[in-house]
């Protein structure tokens, strides 16, 4: 984990409200895991608080994420043009749990943005997982254009592409036809993981990514918490403890 | 070089900066970063006698020059902090300052007498922002009164220094700090956040309710420190909005003999060495030997 100093090499729209940005890092991060996130100073003096960000690629020194505008915060990472330079901490959190055992087919299910905190996990993952994503519509598939070549399987809520509903019920469907295990790992808005949380056996293993509001990203804070079923501890830290939970530990 | 090193409270610091309360976790979380033995002192997390699971997220809320926060008093407990962590610092050789509070004045009591003496244990800071449950949740620390009779009692139980950590939202600080004073405060803490509200547009929500952080704090804790160090003759520790060392000069000049940062190391989480370094090549600038030279 360090503080780098970063230059924006692009900041590219992909899609509209959809932004891929690139780093170039002051030094090249040699260990992380997919999952990991950073805390980004976003380079305009009206935002106060850093913001947290899924590593959605890594090489080195080379740093993007891919980010959705949701408020204030996002519009203005959208202005940042090449050349701006601010300061990047990570990585932070605990990641995903890779080192799956061989026995296990790995499944992947992301919803709209959730995407940027699965994409290098789906790189990662040693079994080529299946792929469940799910978006509002055909527009968002563009996100995706990366990793097609892998075996996915589509919803869009608008019936535009593929399924037509929810990314969990077009889970479902599939869901009988595995004969050998499977190990679950999701990324997307809490109905989603609410919806899993009721249509799948808790004897299926599932990591989900949480997000939270975020002060420090570091554990300092306790800000960022999400509530367990620990009763000795129940509010768990996001950034320290996450982003990446056990579906079956977590209160939705 | 300029020596950084500071008397406080009977004991020397290597410097006179350390972190406010629960703005560095258990103290290790920053250890991946750099040494927390850099500072002059740790001051954990506010600490109760049981644990206490805190408010339910979300927990910070931005405002355009700083932040809320309502974490609701989330801590592991004073006795599972001397056992899991309390080690790390003996390890360190660090001095610490305990921030304790309770809902009750024998809660404060209690877990006042639950501290052994260290040498390690510079203070015990009394969060006297803590609403009292007995007195139908006003705080301790809005009437004299109220922090007379509190610090008191706890002075009665412990031979470890006591510092009181004051809120602003009181009608004349100054009186509440003399109080402290008479009842025994060995020192003062000044100032904690500023209770605020936000409201989220959005949802229309107006029940946000937390304290105020961030570099607009600086003024107003400045005035604090100036007028209670006119009238009471006990050592204060500068706190609020100190986002570089020009602020901590400040602090100094307005008469704190030390300064705890908080929510600069949560958008720089080198502020505080950076701060540390600033310190002493102003004073080499300036030809001071001492931070007497500067303090107020």
């Amino acid at each position: 984990m360090n503080d780098f100093e970063a230059e924006v090499i692009r900041n590219e729209q992909i899609i509209k409200d959809f932004f891929i940005i690139e780093f170039s890092l002051s030094k090249p991060i040699e260990a992380f895991e997919p999952g990991q996130f950073v805390m980004i100073k976003i380079p305009d003096q009206r935002v106060f608080l850093r913001r947290p960000f899924s590593i959605y690629d890594l090489h080195g020194d080379s740093l993007s994420i891919l980010y959705k505008i949701k408020g204030e915060g996002t519009r203005l990472l959208s202005k940042a043009w090449k050349g701006v330079k601010t300061q990047i901490l990570g990585p932070l959190g605990r990641g995903f749990n890779i080192n799956i055992p061989d026995t296990c087919k790995p499944v992947v299910i992301a919803g709209g943005i959730g995407i940027a905190g699965v994409s290098l996990l789906i790189k990662k993952l040693k079994n080529i997982p299946d792929i469940f994503y799910g978006c509002t519509e055909e527009m968002e598939l563009r996100l995706i254009d990366h990793i097609k070549s892998k075996p996915v399987f589509f919803a869009t809520m608008d019936g535009s592409y593929g399924f037509k509903g929810d990314v969990i019920t077009l889970f479902e469907r599939h869901f009988q036809g595995y004969n050998s295990p499977i190990y679950v790992f999701a990324c997307g808005p809490l109905a989603m993981y609410k919806s899993l949380k009721e249509k799948i056996p808790e004897s299926i293993h599932c990591e989900v990514l949480l997000e939270e509001r975020m002060a420090c990203g570091l554990g300092l804070c306790f800000g960022c918490v999400k509530k367990t079923i620990d009763e000795k501890e129940p509010y768990k830290r996001v950034c320290k403890e996450g982003p990446v939970f056990d579906l079956w530990q977590i209160l939705l | 070089m300029a020596d950084l090193a500071v008397g406080l409270l009977g004991k020397v610091l290597k410097n006179p900066v350390m972190n406010a309360s629960g703005t560095m976790g258990y103290g290790v979380e920053i250890e991946p970063l750099w040494g927390i033995e850099k500072m002059g002192a740790y001051v954990t997390k506010g600490l109760s006698l049981k644990p206490h699971h805190g408010n339910p997220p979300p927990r910070v809320f931005e405002e355009k020059c700083g932040m809320i926060n309502s974490i609701g008093l989330h801590n592991i407990g004073i006795e599972a902090f001397f056992n899991v962590y309390m080690p790390f610092f003996k390890k360190k050789d660090l001095p610490v300052i305990i921030n304790f509070f309770g809902f009750s004045e024998d809660e404060y009591v209690e877990c006042a007498r639950y501290i052994k003496p260290h040498r390690l244990i510079l203070a015990l800071e009394a969060n006297l922002s803590c609403p009292n449950i007995k007195a139908g949740g006003i705080s301790f620390g809005k009437e004299p009164e109220s922090v007379y009779r509190l610090i008191k009692k706890i002075k009665s139980v412990t031979e470890i220094p006591v510092i009181a950590k004051l809120t602003p939202e009181v009608t004349d600080i100054v009186s509440i700090a003399i109080a402290a004073y008479e009842a025994g405060a060995d020192g003062l803490t000044l100032i904690n956040t500023v209770p605020a509200i936000h409201v989220d547009i959005e949802n229309r929500n107006i029940s946000i309710r937390g304290g105020l952080s961030g570099p607009l704090l600086k003024p107003i804790a400045l005035k604090a420190i100036r007028d209670c160090s006119e009238k009471v003759p006990i050592p204060i520790i500068g706190v609020g909005g100190i986002m570089d060392w020009e602020d901590c000069v400040a602090f100094f000049m307005a008469g704190a003999r030390a300064v705890q940062v908080g929510t600069a190391t949560f958008l720089d989480p080198y502020a505080i060495p950076k701060i540390i370094d600033g310190l002493r090549n102003y004073m080499d600038k300036k030809g001071y030997s001492s931070i007497n030279n500067i303090i107020g």
